[in-house]
């Protein structure tokens, strides 16, 4: 009986045991976490109560009160060490050893504020420049818009076989939503449209960002007197109400403005608000004419407001109003197969996307069977409305990666540039570190303090970078918003504090810690314990191998900012060579006139063509105007394809009807055009007014298109079929041109109109008849500076017709609209912006190692010099050691640029991939940055009175 | 007198539990008990003493409380708990056991192999 249930309690009390003993711990953790100084204080007491308590017994033994006190203290052995191995029995070490190593890594800190200083700003700088790009970044993409709700809503799409992303035709969208039961709302955005209107207060001369204009952009100016193009988006009645969203001012659009009856009403963006209106309360309810039709202004968006839309429009609009300015046939609001939009969608509380998809599948199969030619073979894809990382191609990734790989490298270098710090301070602090393991504390421990102190360094050095970063962005924002013309819409970048960036930014500065506290860290606690007590700091075996470390920081360092220092050189280098690009023609002397969307004032043919004449004859009557010509296209944009062969004799290449490549770009010009642009006339000559008028068959070929069809003969009388008869699907709405058969009559002299880094590989120019056709582009040839003439053009296009949106610039700014330009211009700057930081960082670093070198070494100097060498020869020591890594850096970075210089080839415009000014001059200019930067603490070895130094510890 | 035997690797726990077991004592205490109880023949390092107490009380075999020394100071008692005697008595059992086998392996001859 006794033994069974002894053995029957003893297996509950086993489990009661272990449930006792789990309680116990925890309850003793716990009470250790919250009452960590009494329990300190306790053990204190205790552990001197039995020291206490030993010293009396032995002075009843005879033995004197201190001696007593000595031996009892001896004989318990390290209370310290006895004490830690309390704390670990007591299960709390993590946490306090953490909080303690915290507190005494700030004390450190604070005890050397200039390192910390240089530490923290140091590495700030580089953790700024990351978080300012991770911050676009992530406002471009990242982030979910600003509406009420974002991952409710879902973006529609229309698949076709070969498309899945399709658009919507208005009728489809309606059946859609009054049909479907998945969703609360169902609206739908239409494209925007650029419309006219005069009502616009006058702006000045659009403000140019300094930063622009430094950077060499120069855009297009309107010409004062014009009327002012608008972007508008058109959106249905219940967009806003979808989106929860609040007028600033005035009302929001209903359903009830989407219809063709009401009358046209129009929202302001608080953007367009502030900016062309100066935020007057009166706008609302005043009426703005847009294409001529009056609209109602109802209310003003708030500001930065951009709903679904990646960028801020100036002006929304109900789809209804498209009908209005004549964006939209009205009888093509019932047209199927017309695209008119992209649906966006909420989904109702506790409807999943599947479901939607699928009640959607149903639907858009009942509506194939209901109209079976119009929707044949399409179907709906729902997907969550989001800016997308999915959604980013190629080249954005490539651009994306470019702009983090060049942040990463100044913050490495940054990284770099503190870990040498450490590893100086850590030699200072080797007594120190060597006192601390002799008396018990174990290798993991020191090393996991060190890192503490180099965490809160980068932890000091993000929140200190933050704000920076913030700032950063702020002005690229400003400078790059204030850049571009008003009427293309505003981008505003969420650039407001978000959980997103602040744990980035705390990553990065983790990261950063540990990479640049591992190494400093692991080397300062190798125990050498014996010599470190005695002082021998300067032992040569020890110091060699944190030598090596430094000297590999400091290559390190030195490879990354050539790297950097260098593409951005090739990068500008290359842009500029873009500027001076010798296009072919006359781009200094030659304004380029544009009529902005002129379908939108709705003229009738006749009308436009006397607008046009009497617009040239205008321009031609303002004093300094050489002649005025038009052209089809501009001569650096608009580019038109159309195919050609020659026609009759053995053609020397085959021409297929479909591909680009063996087509000719074309223009229609004047015959003065080759005169107002100087592109001299090799052979031949140019159409007469007659031929032009009558539009003859009459060609003016390129130099580059005569060797292609004729290589050894002339090419004067021979012909040319231009086109095809059943026209090419190249320009849906455009004509395109059919000559049959076109007679050679000049040869011009090849030009770069298509792309900037090639000459033309074909050209035909076509007589323009100037009484048949008229043209959005003129070109005005002047005499002087072209830019003084800009306000008499103006001048006269009000005269001609004030409602016409004329913009005008000289030809040679347009140059810079290139997009490659743009890139490589932009690409060059901030990377060398980047590189420069680099730069002075890097320096700052060989000024660091160097100095720290020579403190380090004065013993050893004493005693060459006692010992006889001169004060050339200790120079000559010191910096060669220091060159050494400095030199092995640039091999290495010399390297990786050529290696970069291949990556970046397409945006350098034909300069030497191995350009010898970038990679020499850049690699001189550091070298020597480097060498001061060793030779000025270098030359203090010089000044070493070998006696003080041979007394030095 | 014959050079002290140093402790064996986990034994100090156990005799700590012991030492305990006659009486609630201080730590100070425990180690003069042991002392007494070994009748002076092992050697204990002072210092492994109260990481040891506070391990023990940690896991739950003693529980400890703030008291009044012999000359009236303030000293921190440890006793041992109802889970703690149940252990003592394993561990003894356990030791029982493997100096049995232990000794039993000393003392086999070769005959016996």
């Amino acid at each position: 009986m006794e033994p069974h249930g002894g053995r029957h309690l003893g297996d509950s009390a086993k489990h009661a045991g272990g449930s006792v003993r789990f309680l116990s711990r925890v309850r003793s953790w716990m009470r250790a976490v919250t009452r960590r100084s009494r329990m300190e204080r306790e053990m204190d007491a205790e552990l001197r109560f039995h020291i206490e308590a030993f010293a009396e017994d032995l002075v009843r033994r005879g033995v004197l009160r201190e001696e007593a006190l000595r031996r009892a203290r001896i004989e318990f052995g390290g209370v310290e060490r006895a004490k830690e191995e309390c704390r670990e029995a007591r299960g709390v070490n993590f946490l306090e050893s953490l909080i303690q190593d915290a507190r005494f890594g700030l004390r450190m800190l604070r005890k050397n504020p200039g390192f910390t200083s240089v530490a923290v700003l140091t590495l700030a700088l580089g953790i700024a420049v990351n978080t300012a790009v991770f911050t676009a970044f992530d406002a471009l993409v990242l982030r979910p818009r600003p509406v009420k709700d974002p991952d409710s809503l879902v973006a529609v799409f229309r698949t076709t076989p070969g498309d899945a992303r399709g658009r919507f035709s208005y009728p489809d969208y309606i059946y859609f939503r009054d049909r479907s039961k998945s969703f609360s709302d169902l609206s739908l955005f239409a494209f925007g449209m650029a419309l006219t209107s005069s009502d616009l207060p006058p702006t000045g001369p659009e403000a140019r960002s300094r930063l622009a204009g430094a950077v060499g952009f120069q855009l297009p100016q309107l010409l004062q007197g014009s009327a002012q193009p608008v972007v508008a988006v058109f959106v249905s009645g219940n967009y806003f109400q979808m989106l929860g969203a609040v007028p600033l001012r005035g009302r929001l659009l209903v359903p009830a403005d989407d219809q063709l009856g009401s009358s046209p009403v129009v929202l302001m963006s608080g953007n367009f608000w502030q900016r062309q209106f100066h935020s007057d309360p009166k706008v609302v309810g005043s009426v703005l004419h847009l294409n001529g039709e009056p609209f109602t202004v109802v209310g003003v968006t708030p500001v930065d407001y951009m709903g679904t839309l990646p960028n801020v429009p100036s002006l929304w609009a109900p789809v209804a109003a498209k009908v209005h300015v004549g964006g939209l046939a009205a009888e093509n609001l019932e047209n199927r197969l017309l695209i008119a939009g992209m649906p966006a969608g909420r989904l109702k509380p506790g409807v999943s996307l599947s479901d939607a998809q699928a009640e959607l599948d149903v639907l858009a199969a009942q509506l194939r069977i209901a109209h079976p030619e119009d929707e044949k073979n399409t179907g709906v894809l729902l997907l969550p409305d989001r800016n997308d990382v999915a959604m980013l191609g190629p080249e954005e990734w490539a651009l994306v990666g470019a702009a983090m790989s060049a942040v990463g490298l100044l913050l490495l270098i940054a990284c770099a540039n503190v870990a040498s710090l450490l590893l100086a301070r850590a030699a200072v602090r080797h007594k120190e570190i060597a006192v601390r393991l002799a008396i018990g504390a174990s290798r993991g421990r020191l090393l996991r303090q060190l890192l503490t102190e180099s965490i809160l360094i980068a932890l000091f050095a993000g929140a200190a970078g933050l704000p920076l970063a913030a700032w950063l962005l702020h002005l690229l924002i400003v400078e790059i918003a204030s850049a571009l013309p008003s009427a293309w819409g505003t981008i505003a970048l969420q650039v407001s504090p978000d959980v997103r960036i602040f744990s980035y930014a705390l990553l990065v500065s983790c990261a950063a810690g540990i990479a640049f506290g591992l190494a400093p860290a692991l080397q300062a606690s190798k125990p050498d314990v014996n010599s470190a007590l005695k002082a021998e700091g300067t032992l040569f075996g020890r110091r060699l191998s944190r030598l090596r470390l430094r000297g590999l920081l400091i290559a390190g360092q030195m490879a990354a900012c050539l790297v950097l220092l260098i593409s951005s050189t090739l990068l500008l280098r290359g842009s500029q060579r873009a500027l001076e690009i010798d296009a072919g023609f006359e781009s200094r002397h030659v304004v380029c006139l544009e009529i902005i969307n002129p379908a939108n004032l709705r003229y009738p043919q006749a009308r436009m063509l006397q607008v046009s004449r009497d617009l040239i004859r205008g321009i031609a009557g303002v004093p300094g105007v050489r002649s005025v010509a038009q052209a089809s296209r501009d001569p650096v944009g608009g580019i038109r394809w159309v195919p050609v062969a020659p026609v009759g004799a053995a053609a020397s290449t085959s021409i297929t009807q479909e591909t680009q490549t063996t087509g000719a770009g074309y223009s229609y010009v004047t015959p003065n055009y080759f005169e107002t642009l100087s592109i001299p006339i090799l052979r031949g000559r140019v159409f007469t007014p007659s031929e032009a008028e009558g539009q003859a068959p009459v060609v003016v070929i390129s130099e580059a298109t005569a060797r292609r069809f004729w290589p050894e003969e002339n090419p004067i009388g021979k012909h040319l079929k231009i086109g095809l008869e059943k026209g090419t699907m190249f320009y849906p709405g455009e004509k395109d041109p059919f000559i049959p058969s076109s007679e050679v009559i000049g040869v011009a002299r090849d030009v770069r109109s298509m792309d900037l880094r090639r000459i033309d590989e074909s050209y035909v120019y076509l007589p323009l008849s100037q009484s048949r056709q008229w043209t959005r582009i003129l070109l005005a040839r002047t005499e002087a500076d072209p830019r003084q003439l800009l306000p008499a053009f103006g001048h006269e296009v009000q005269r001609v017709d004030a409602s016409l949106p004329v913009v005008g610039a000289p030809l040679y700014t347009m140059i810079s609209m290139d997009p490659f330009f743009v890139v490589s211009r932009v690409g060059g700057l901030l990377a060398s912006i980047v590189g420069a930081l680099g730069l002075l960082l890097a320096c700052m670093g060989v000024y660091g190692m160097v100095s720290y070198t020579v403190a380090q070494r004065t013993h050893e100097i004493g005693i060459r010099m006692a010992l006889g060498a001169r004060g050339t020869q200790v120079l000559k020591l010191i910096a060669h050691e220091g060159l050494r890594p400095i030199l092995a850096g640039m091999l290495i970075g010399i390297v990786a640029s050529a290696g970069v210089s291949r990556l970046l080839a397409a945006m350098l415009f034909g300069l030497n991939l191995l350009d010898a000014f970038s990679f020499f001059g850049v690699s001189l200019l550091l070298g020597g940055v480097a060498l001061v930067a060793t030779l000025l603490p270098a030359r203090r070895a010089t000044k070493v009175d070998p006696m003080v130094a041979l007394r030095y510890e | 007198m014959d050079k002290q035997l140093e402790l064996l690797q986990g034994t100090l726990d156990m005799l700590i539990l012991k030492a305990v077991s006659l009486g609630p004592l201080h730590g100070y205490g425990i180690l003069l008990r042991i002392q007494q109880i070994s009748k002076d023949r092992l050697e204990i390092q002072q210092g492994s003493l109260y990481p040891a107490l506070y391990r023990l009380e940690h896991q739950g075999w003693i529980a400890s409380e703030w008291g009044e020394s012999e000359n009236n100071r303030k000293a921190k008692y440890y006793r041992l708990t109802a889970a703690g005697k149940r252990k003592l008595q394993t561990e003894a059992e356990k030791w029982n056991r493997m100096a049995d086998v232990i000794s039993g392996i000393l003392q086999s001859t070769p005959e016996e192999v």
